[in-house]
């Protein structure tokens, strides 16, 4: 079942909504995030995603990361 | 003929007559749940009054000379050929107002009549009615004068449908509409409406827009908003007549009526005057930026009737300020990587209006001339063979003010989650998170697009979106006005 999530990525001018998936990596989404949101903010090499306050790993999934529907998080290219 | 009563010696038994009841109470003529909070007999509401002080014959007369005036001038110059002389990114203006204006203008027709039949004096009832046919007066006009337009492009067409569809936009315009003029009582529509939206805000289309119109060459325009304004003028003095009695009774309501309505107002016009002014107006013709005449036609004179009143300035008034500079730029640039969502088109800001856009507002344009070049940079290489910079991601509105979430600036974007009874909730801004947690019942079972997206009760699929749910089609949505990304060469 897909979790709906409202991801914010630095330097962009609206927040998008992104369906993930319980096993997807904080990296994963961090790059769904920035391909998003590519047509206003040129995509990085690298980038950090937080989440409730705390930067993840890049390895956690959404599932290990308690991310719950339509919760935020955010996207900070380094 | 000698022997008839000079008109002020009868004036005041047309235009302010009350009496006693002796039949019903007065609560049941004007239950509270009709005419509003707090509840006062009429005694504290007698010396109710307004500085115009209008007969019906007078007023008749008045409209009708109006009336008269913007036919002769449509007459002059409103016709389909003087259109066409105009700038192609200014008529994008008119199709935004042709749109969001008349049926607005016909819900303030309702709002006005409620007032006159359970505003709490004569004389304000009387102004209400009068208010009631200047608003459906405000609904005649464009509607009349716009009509022309539709044999030039299918978009003033669509515009009619406007109010008729689930486009994201027309969500936002009900949910703001028929809260403050079709559900609001008497009183807080004398605040919202009256005191906060046309006599805080409307000067921003009926003196600094009309001043633009006449800038761009589009006399018919300047002329119905200044004669709409002639209207606004009176019958705005409903709000500070209220207000007046309701701040000696219940400061603390009247304080948070005038902070929820000036929020919701200024998000409205951010959009729709800050884009025609500071994006569709070609800039040769610019005179002043959005935020200058905010600041030269709203801010001060808003903050004097605040203290009139001996009433604060908004609690978040440091976050409007901020604001001014950043807001409907964030949802312009936003909107224009989603132009097929809408029924105007957009223009890039060329070199010469990014520089003006510096120039005007320092504070953030490093960072929004970033997100253009990333735009521009998508229509190099093949120019006018398709519109590029489309975004297809879904993007998610706040569940207060229906808009885009838009808030704050690129580095930080201020939307803020909120639990109620179970349910998440998502707020563009604090002051839209704080309106909502004042009276949640009344908004939380309002589904924005995201959720009825995700119950099923829109199509997830942009394509989908944008033909079954906003009931738009490629001749009718958003494009690029220059379909080059606005390049020259």
């Amino acid at each position: 079942m897909p979790i709906p999530l409202y991801g914010f990525l630095k330097g962009d001018t609206i927040g998008l909504l992104l369906l993930a998936d319980e096993t997807e990596t904080m990296q994963q989404l961090a790059a769904r995030l920035q391909e998003a949101a590519s047509v206003r903010v040129k995509p990085s090499q690298s980038a950090r995603l937080v989440f409730a306050g705390r930067a993840l790993p890049a390895e956690a999934t959404v599932a290990q990361a308690g991310m719950r529907a339509l919760q935020r998080f955010d996207v900070i290219p380094d | 003929m000698t022997n008839l009563l000079k008109r002020d010696d009868w004036l005041d038994l047309a235009r302010k007559l009350d009496w006693n009841y002796k039949y019903v109470s007065e609560e049941d003529v004007f239950p509270a749940v009709a005419s509003g909070t707090p509840w006062l007999p009429h005694e504290q509401w007698a010396s109710w009054d307004e500085p115009f002080k209008t007969s019906y014959a007078e007023y008749v007369h008045n409209q009708h000379a109006k009336d008269d005036s913007v036919y002769a001038v449509r007459d002059a110059v409103g016709r389909l050929k003087d259109f066409e002389k105009l700038p192609s990114q200014w008529s994008n203006a008119l199709k935004l107002h042709a749109a969001a204006l008349p049926l607005a203008e016909f819900a303030a027709t309702v709002g006005n009549l409620r007032a006159a039949r359970f505003g709490r004096d004569s004389a304000w009832r009387t102004m209400s009615a009068f208010g009631a046919m200047d608003e459906y007066r405000h609904t005649q006009i464009p509607l009349l004068i716009m009509h022309e337009l539709i044999r030039l492009d299918p978009q003033f067409d669509w515009t009619h449908r406007f109010y008729h569809t689930n486009n994201w936009v027309a969500i936002a315009a009900r949910h703001v509409f028929d809260e403050l003029l079709l559900a609001a009582n008497p009183i807080e529509f004398a605040v919202g409406t009256n005191f906060v939206f046309e006599t805080g805000f409307t000067n921003l289309q009926f003196i600094g827009l009309a001043a633009l119109a006449d800038q761009v060459g589009d006399h018919m325009f300047e002329k119905m908003l200044t004669s709409i304004q002639t209207d606004e003028a009176r019958h705005a003095q409903i709000g500070p007549a209220v207000l007046r009695t309701l701040v000696e009774h219940d400061r603390d309501y009247a304080q948070y009526l005038l902070d929820k309505w000036f929020w919701r107002s200024w998000l409205l016009f951010a959009v729709v005057t800050g884009f025609s002014m500071d994006y569709l107006m070609p800039l040769e013709k610019r005179t002043t930026s959005f935020k200058e005449f905010m600041q030269e036609w709203i801010i001060d004179q808003y903050l004097e009737s605040l203290q009139q009143y001996g009433l604060k300035k908004p609690w978040y008034w440091e976050t409007f300020i901020e604001s001014l500079s950043i807001y409907h730029h964030m949802v312009y640039a936003s909107a224009y990587t989603y132009r097929p969502t809408v029924w105007f088109n957009f223009v890039v800001p060329g070199v010469d209006e990014r520089k003006w856009l510096r120039e005007k507002y320092p504070e953030h344009w490093d960072e929004l001339d970033a997100v253009w070049q990333q735009i521009s940079a998508q229509w190099e290489g093949a120019p006018g063979e398709q519109e590029k910079a489309i975004g297809s991601a879904m993007v998610s509105f706040c569940d207060l003010c229906q808009l885009v979430l838009c808030g704050g600036t690129p580095s930080h974007n201020t939307a803020e989650t909120v639990e109620f009874n179970g349910e998440s909730y998502i707020f563009c801004s604090e002051p839209c998170r704080w309106i909502f947690q004042q009276e949640p019942q009344r908004y939380a079972a309002h589904k924005g697009l995201v959720k009825r997206i995700l119950c099923g009760a829109a199509p997830g699929a942009l394509p989908q979106l944008l033909t079954e749910y906003f009931q738009l089609t490629p001749d009718t949505w958003g494009k690029d006005v220059t379909a080059r990304g606005g390049r020259h060469d």
